[in-house]
């Protein structure tokens, strides 16, 4: 057959339809969402991978114990006691300083700590190998899972939603680069707290190494290693106060005078299996000014408007989206 | 369509299902310098070799929607280039190429990077993250590797499975 031969063919015909049929679905999902399709398949797939990922976990745990030698163990166990004495060690120190609050974050768990949260519990249930840091869980709308919810675990922030079918939810984590939202480094002070804020970003060489940025923080700041990240609450998608990781290290950016911090997120978002999805919370979906946010920081205020404009300048994330699209106080995510 | 052609559809539908849930579900397959397969493509190509050009088409199709599904990209992307494909390779077996292990080998690496790399560049360059050269090389490749491993798996299984519910038509 020519090629002559094989452009006259039902079979090519029929070809350039299914191809006209793919482009107008593509055009159809990304005008409106595809929400339907992804029903239908989520409708076949979500039980099986349900299944999959149990299975999986099980015979996990199963090999895992099974093949750890008396060696092994008394490495691991060697290696934990050591890790005790210095956790230990630390929360001396901590304690001194703050003592009623860490109590309190020692014993409270996140929903007596904020009482506002609306918490809905996922299990992982997917991860694409297409996709950078992202993953499925097994909770949609039908759960009340929404579009830009947060994610977490009692470790800290794992990522926001971004997108939702009645049954299943993609998770964005903050190693991804389409994250970004609004950080606050905690000072450990001896009487307050003193705070910078800035933007959490990250790109896919940083990402790799598992770690993420604070941005935008200014020349002279307090930030150092070591110190606690947490989020901002600026741009109302993420609560005030959720643990996001430690400073590692303090550097200059490349291009203007601010500095940046590099942080270690708590949360392994690469191996984390169970999460959970604040469905809601007080102030969700309100803008938050800067003071809001700077309430026992004293240089807090300045860089948090900083940062909330650099995030509304820079226009990627749902936190930003949300931050550059309200003139007024509301905002909806 | 006859009751065996039914069964063998119904089975290549059945693979496709299983290996997309294997290829989605955590810690299942374990990431060589951090990338996993892709085992929607090689089966779809696999199946190209051993059904009618629309056949092959349609399990492209197929294919290519679940990966969509899987990634999040808008439906429609993955099926129609790897729908496209599926076709060629249906009508270059029937016609060009003879069907074994070596040509099922080349056409799968010549259809995995060909459609890992329009992934790239319409999922990754054109979205404007940062580093697309690195992308490519720390990951993609990988990925493009690892999902090659599976062709003579996928090529051999289906064989298998067209020859022996063929043998009954």
């Amino acid at each position: 057959m020519n090629h002559n031969d094989l452009l006259h063919t039902r079979s090519f015909k029929i070809l350039l339809t299914v191809c006209a049929a793919m482009l107008c679905l593509m055009l159809f999902t990304a005008g409106f969402g595809g929400e339907a399709p992804s029903n239908l398949l989520s409708f076949f797939s979500t039980p099986m991978q349900r299944v999959g990922t149990l299975v999986t976990t099980n015979a996990a745990v199963a090999a895992r114990d099974a093949s750890t030698s008396k060696e092994e163990l008394m490495e691991e166990n060697a290696q934990l006691r050591q890790q005790i004495a210095e956790l230990q060690s630390q929360l001396v120190d901590y304690y001194d300083l703050k003592k009623e609050n860490a109590q309190l974050y020692k014993y409270l768990d996140m929903k007596e700590l904020n009482p506002d949260f609306q918490l809905v519990s996922a299990s992982v249930i997917g991860r694409d190998p297409n996709r950078f840091y992202t993953f499925t869980i097994d909770r949609g709308t039908a759960a009340g899972v929404s579009v830009n919810d947060p994610v977490v675990t009692d470790e800290g922030v794992v990522g926001w939603v971004s997108s939702a079918n009645s049954i299943s939810a993609e998770v964005t984590t903050i190693l991804s680069p389409d994250t970004r939202m609004g950080g606050f480094a905690e000072t450990g002070g001896t009487d307050k707290v003193v705070g910078e804020s800035g933007v959490i970003s990250t790109d896919i060489k940083l990402a790799d190494q598992g770690l993420i940025k604070l941005g935008y923080l200014t020349a002279d700041t307090q930030a150092k290693a070591g110190d606690i990240v947490v989020t901002s609450g600026l741009g109302s998608i993420y609560p005030q106060n959720l643990k996001i990781g430690v400073i590692e290290s303090i550097g200059h950016e490349e291009y203007d005078v601010s500095l940046y911090a590099l942080v270690r997120p708590f949360v392994d978002v690469t191996e984390v299996r169970d999460v959970m999805v604040i469905t809601s919370f007080l102030g969700q979906g309100e803008a938050m000014t800067g003071s809001d946010t700077s309430s026992g920081a004293s240089s807090g205020t300045t860089s948090g408007d900083s940062a909330s404009s650099q995030e509304t300048a820079s226009g990627a994330s749902s936190e930003t989206a949300s931050s550059a699209s309200s003139s007024s106080s509301e905002d909806t995510p | 369509m006859n009751r065996y052609k039914g069964i063998r559809f119904f089975a290549y539908v059945l693979e496709i299902l299983v290996l997309f849930m294997v290829q989605e579900t955590p810690g299942l397959l374990p990431p060589i310098l951090g990338a996993r397969p892709v085992l929607l493509i090689p089966v779809a190509l696999s199946i190209a070799f051993f059904e009618t050009d629309l056949a092959a088409m349609a399990f492209g199709v197929l294919c290519g929607l679940f990966l969509d599904f899987g990634m999040g990209t808008a439906f429609g992307f993955h099926g129609l280039f790897l729908g496209v494909m599926c076709w060629l390779l249906g009508c270059l077996a029937a016609e060009l190429i003879r069907t074994n292990l070596l040509t099922a080998i080349l056409a799968g690496i010549l259809g995995i990077f060909l459609l890992l790399s329009i992934q790239w560049f319409f999922c990754y360059l054109l979205y404007g993250y940062d580093y697309p050269g690195y992308a490519y090389v720390h990951h993609y490749l990988p990925r493009m590797g690892y999902t090659l491993i599976f062709m003579p798996i996928t090529y051999y299984f289906n064989r298998a499975l067209a020859l022996f519910l063929r043998e009954r038509d």
